[in-house]
C-alpha cells in the first residue's frame, strides 16, 4: 500500500512539474515597451530591445521551414525584430488558423499566407480580425508599393462589405506566364511540324503522334483536369470548374461588358466542351483523370513516352527530361493557344495571399510598432531584396542593376531558383510579399525569360481575376446554397460530354434546361447586383 | 483428442486458409510495395520498373527524411506521447474500473450511464478547445495526454473483465486484512494482463496515429511524427488556389514511402509482442472455455 502510494505522489509531482514547465512557456510572451510614439529613426532602433512577435507560418513539404535560414536570421538582425515562428503544416494550416481566430485564444501576433476569402471574410467583419486599411499610416512601405506597381484599384477591390481591407496582400508587378502547354519539342522537329499556335494546331500534333504511337494518349494531365481547364478555358471565354477564376464554378466574367454570365451554358463552353469531347473520342486525351495530384504517375506518362503534351508548369521540365531513358527527349513550353476567344491563360490577380493581424493584436502596448516592423520586414526594399535574393555578398552581388548569383547556385544541380529556396529561404510564397517580374526572371534560364517576354508581347494573354462580389452573411448563404447543386451537375454533366456518355450537340439542349432548372440565372444575377460599382 | 481427416474437411481447412492468405497479402502488399519503392532510384520508379522487389537499391530517400529538420525531434515526441500516454491511461482507466465494476457502490449505475452518454455525445471541436486552453494545457505535452487517458470503449472492456474476476477472491483477501487498493494492486491487476496489454495497444496505437490534437494543441517544436508525415503525403495535394503554386511541387514517391514506412514501423513491431494477450484479453463479459 505504502509503495503504490508514494508511486502515485512521484507521478503527481512529475506531472506537476511538468505543467509547470508548460504554463511558463504558454504564459503570453508579451513586451511591454516602454516608449509608445515610435519615431522612424535609427539611433533609436540600436538602443531598442528587438521588438517580439509571434508568427503563423504555413510550412510545404517541398520547401521545409528552417528558423535559421539565412533570410529569417537576417531579417531578424535587419529589423530589430524577434520572430516566435509558429511552423504549420500547410495541409491543415487553414484549420489551426480558423480556430485561433474563431475561439480568439493562444492567437500569434501575426498570420501569413492568408486573405479574406470565404470563412475569413466574415470572421473579419465580426471583428477579429484587425481593419488594416484603418492604419495605413503604419504601412508606409506597403501604400509606396501599391503605388509603384499602380495596383491602388486592385488592393481598393479586396475591401469588404464595411468598406475596410483586413489584410496586406502580396503584390506582384506583372503575372508571371509560369505554366502552360508543355510538349515534346524533339517530336515536332523529327516530324516537321510547326510550333502550335492554335488549339487546331494542337490536335494536329497529338494526332501525328498518336499515328506514330497508337497505344499512347498524347495529351495527358497534371493534379486532375483542373490545370488542364484553368489554362485553356479563358482561350474560349470562360472560367468554370474547381479552379474557375472567379470562384463561382459556373459563372465567367465578361471583360468587356465588365459583368458576369452564366459561362456553364454558353456558346464558349459548348465550343471548349466539343473540342475535348473530339480529343476524347479519337483516344488522344489521357483518360485517367482522376484527382487528386499524382504527380508520379504524371511523370512516369510523360518520361516513358505514354504522352507528349501536357499543361504543367515550367520547373518540372527538367525533372522530366533528368529521368527519361528516351534519346534526345527534349521538352519545350509554349505561349498559350488561340482559342474562339484569343489566346488567354488562366486569369491571374496581381495580389496573392498575405498577412492578417488577429483582433488580439491590436490589444497590444506596441501595436504601432509590431505594424511598422512588419511593413519594413515584407514591403521595404531592402526587404523585398532579402526575401527574393538573400543576402547580398552572401547569395548574389549586384553591379549596375544587373544581379548575379554565387557560384554555388548557379553550379548547383536543381538550378538557382530552387537551391535559393531550399538551402536560404528565398522565393517562399508565404514570406516573398513584393514580386517583381523582372527580378524574379533572373533565377531561370533564357529559354523561360524568352517565353514571358513572347507573352507578354501577345497583350492580355493573362488578365486580371475577376471582381468579388461584396456579400454580406445573408448574401453570401444565398450564393452558396446555389452554388453547391450547380456545380455537382456542371461537374457531372462535363464529364459525360467529354467522355461521350452525353453527345454535345444532341443533349446540350437538356443540360442547359437543367442548369436553369437550378438557378444558375439567379445566381448571376446575385453575383452582378452585389458588384462594386 | 482425435481427428477426423475427412474429405470434406481437409476441403474445409483448404479454403479457410485460401482466404487466410489473402487477406494477409491485403495487409501486406501494399507495404512491400512501398519497401520496395522507398528503396529504390527515381529513374526505375518513373519508368515503371518497380513491383516488390527495390530496382536500383539507394538510400536516397531515407537520407532525404533525416535531413528534414525536426524530423528526429517530432519522433521522440511521438514515442514520448505513446509510452507517457500509455501509460497515464492505463493508470486511470483502471482507477475508474475497478470502482465500477462493484455492484454495491452507491451512484454506479447513474456513473455507468455519464460514461456511456459521453461516448455518444461531445462538445464539439470549439467548446473542447476552449476547455483545454482555459485549463491552461494549450502549449504543454499534457494537452496531448491528459484529455484523452480514458476512453469509454476501454473502459466498459476494462469494467466487464474486473466483473469475471470471481468475487471471493476478492472476499479472501478484504478477510485477510487487505484493502481495496491493496486488492486492486496485488490481486486484480495481476490477473487483469491480457485485458490490459489490449487496451494497452489500442492506446498506444491512438497516440501513436493522433495528429490532429496534436495539430491544434502543440507549437510546433511539440509536433508528433504523424503530423510531418501528414504534410509530406498530402500537404501538396492542397486544392483550391487558383494560383496553382501547390501543383508544382510534388514530392517524390519514394519520399513518401519511406516516410510511411519509418512512421509506421515501430507500432507494427509491438503487435506480435502482445499477440498473445489478446486471445484471452478481449472478451466483453462471456464465459470463457
Amino acid at each position: 500500500m505504502k509503495k503504490f502510494l508514494s508511486l502515485i505522489l512521484v507521478v503527481t509531482m512529475v506531472m506537476a512539474l511538468f505543467t509547470a514547465c508548460g504554463k511558463k512557456e504558454a504564459e503570453d510572451k508579451k513586451v511591454v515597451d516602454s516608449s509608445k510614439n515610435q519615431t522612424e529613426n535609427q539611433d533609436n532602433q540600436e538602443t531598442e530591445k528587438p521588438v517580439k512577435i509571434r508568427i503563423y507560418y504555413s510550412d510545404n513539404a517541398t520547401l521545409p521551414f528552417q528558423d535559421d535560414w539565412l533570410t529569417v536570421k537576417a531579417a531578424e538582425e535587419m529589423f530589430n525584430v524577434e520572430f516566435d515562428w509558429e511552423v504549420i503544416p500547410i495541409a491543415d494550416y487553414s484549420t489551426k488558423v480558423s480556430l485561433a481566430l474563431n475561439t480568439g485564444t493562444n492567437t500569434p501576433d501575426v498570420i501569413l499566407y492568408q486573405s479574406t476569402k470565404g470563412e475569413n471574410a466574415s470572421l473579419a467583419l465580426n471583428g477579429a480580425i484587425v481593419p488594416i486599411s484603418d492604419y495605413s499610416e503604419f504601412t508606409p512601405n506597403f501604400n509606396k508599393r501599391v503605388e509603384s506597381f499602380g495596383l491602388q484599384d486592385t488592393v481598393d477591390k479586396l475591401k469588404l462589405a464595411d468598406g475596410k481591407r483586413y489584410y496586406l496582400p502580396s503584390l506582384y508587378d506583372v503575372p508571371f506566364y509560369d505554366g502552360g502547354l508543355i510538349l515534346r519539342e524533339d517530336f515536332l522537329e523529327a516530324e516537321g511540324l510547326e510550333a502550335p499556335k492554335t488549339f487546331d494546331d494542337l490536335y494536329k500534333i497529338l494526332k501525328a503522334y498518336k499515328a506514330k504511337n497508337p497505344d499512347s494518349y498524347p495529351l495527358t494531365i497534371l493534379a486532375g483536369p483542373r490545370v488542364l481547364y484553368r489554362m485553356t478555358m479563358p482561350s474560349y471565354g470562360v472560367s468554370l470548374g474547381k479552379n474557375g477564376s472567379s470562384g463561382t464554378n459556373t459563372l465567367s466574367y465578361d471583360y468587356d461588358k465588365k459583368e458576369y454570365f452564366p459561362g456553364a451554358i454558353s456558346e464558349g463552353y459548348k465550343e471548349y466542351i466539343s473540342y475535348l469531347a473530339k480529343l476524347y473520342a479519337e483516344g488522344l486525351l489521357d483518360p485517367e483523370m482522376a484527382d487528386p495530384i499524382n504527380g508520379d504517375i504524371w511523370s512516369q506518362k510523360m518520361a516513358t513516352g505514354k504522352s507528349m503534351a501536357t499543361y504543367a508548369y515550367y520547373d518540372q521540365i527538367g525533372g522530366l527530361e533528368g529521368s527519361t531513358e528516351i534519346d534526345g527527349y527534349k521538352l519545350q513550353m509554349y505561349p498559350s493557344l488561340e482559342g474562339t476567344a484569343g489566346a488567354h491563360h488562366q486569369p491571374k490577380s496581381s495580389t496573392g495571399s498575405g498577412i492578417i493581424f488577429p483582433a488580439k493584436t491590436a490589444k497590444r502596448d506596441d501595436f504601432e510598432r509590431v505594424v511598422r516592423t512588419i511593413d519594413k520586414v515584407f514591403f521595404s526594399e531592402e526587404g523585398a531584396k532579402l526575401w527574393c535574393l538573400g543576402v547580398e555578398g552572401k547569395t548574389y552581388t549586384e553591379e549596375n542593376g544587373k544581379v548575379k548569383y554565387a557560384d554555388e547556385l548557379v553550379n548547383s544541380a536543381e538550378g538557382i531558383y530552387k537551391s535559393l529556396q531550399v538551402k536560404y529561404g528565398c522565393g517562399s510564397d508565404v514570406t516573398q510579399m513584393v514580386w517583381v517580374n523582372e527580378r524574379e526572371m533572373t533565377k531561370y534560364d533564357e529559354n523561360y525569360a524568352r517565353i514571358n517576354k513572347e507573352v507578354a508581347a501577345m497583350g492580355d494573354v493573362i488578365q486580371a481575376i475577376p471582381p468579388t462580389p461584396l456579400f454580406d452573411d445573408m448574401k453570401a448563404e444565398d450564393a452558396g446554397v446555389l452554388q453547391t447543386p450547380l456545380f455537382d451537375t456542371f461537374e457531372v454533366w462535363a464529364d459525360a460530354f467529354i467522355t461521350g456518355k452525353k453527345d454535345v450537340e444532341k443533349d446540350w439542349d437538356t443540360y442547359v434546361k437543367e442548369m436553369k432548372s437550378l438557378k444558375i440565372e439567379e445566381f448571376c444575377k446575385i453575383y452582378n447586383e452585389n458588384l462594386a460599382k | 483428442m482425435k481427428t477426423y481427416r475427412t474429405k470434406g474437411n481437409i476441403i474445409f481447412d483448404v479454403i479457410i486458409y485460401v482466404v487466410m492468405i489473402f487477406v494477409l497479402l491485403i495487409c501486406l502488399v501494399p507495404f512491400l510495395y512501398m519497401l520496395a519503392v522507398s528503396l529504390s532510384a527515381p529513374k526505375a520508379i518513373i519508368n515503371n520498373e518497380v513491383s516488390f522487389i527495390p530496382v536500383g537499391m539507394n538510400f536516397e530517400a531515407y537520407k532525404q527524411i533525416f535531413s528534414y529538420p525536426n524530423f528526429f525531434k517530432a519522433y521522440g515526441n511521438t514515442i514520448f506521447y505513446t509510452t507517457v500516454g500509455t501509460f497515464i491511461s492505463l493508470c486511470m482507466t483502471t482507477l475508474f474500473a475497478y470502482p465500477l465494476s462493484k455492484h454495491h457502490l452507491k451512484g454506479q449505475k447513474i456513473a455507468m450511464k455519464l460514461v456511456v452518454f459521453s461516448m455518444f455525445f461531445s462538445g464539439g471541436l470549439i467548446p473542447n478547445y476552449l476547455l483545454i486552453s482555459s485549463l491552461r494545457l494549450t502549449g504543454t505535452r499534457f494537452a496531448m495526454l491528459l484529455p484523452f487517458a480514458i476512453n469509454q470503449f476501454n473502459l466498459i472492456i476494462l469494467i466487464n473483465f474486473f466483473k469475471s474476476i470471481p468475487n471471493e477472491i476478492e472476499e479472501a483477501a478484504l478477510i485477510d486484512g487487505l484493502g481495496y487498493f491493496g486488492i486492486l494492486r496485488r490481486i486484480i491487476v495481476p490477473l487483469s494482463k491480457p485485458a490490459l496489454a489490449t487496451i494497452g495497444l489500442y492506446t498506444a496505437v491512438f497516440f501513436w496515429n493522433d495528429w490532429f490534437n496534436g495539430l491544434i494543441y502543440l507549437n510546433t517544436d511539440q509536433f508528433p511524427v504523424m503530423l510531418f508525415l501528414r504534410n509530406i503525403v498530402n500537404g501538396t495535394s492542397m486544392l483550391g488556389d487558383a494560383a496553382g503554386s501547390a501543383d508544382k511541387a510534388t514530392i517524390a514517391i519514394s519520399i513518401k514511402s519511406a516516410v510511411i514506412i519509418t512512421s509506421t514501423l515501430p507500432i507494427i513491431i509491438l503487435y506480435p509482442f502482445l499477440q498473445k494477450y489478446f486471445v484471452k484479453g478481449l472478451t466483453v463479459g462471456s464465459v470463457k472455455g
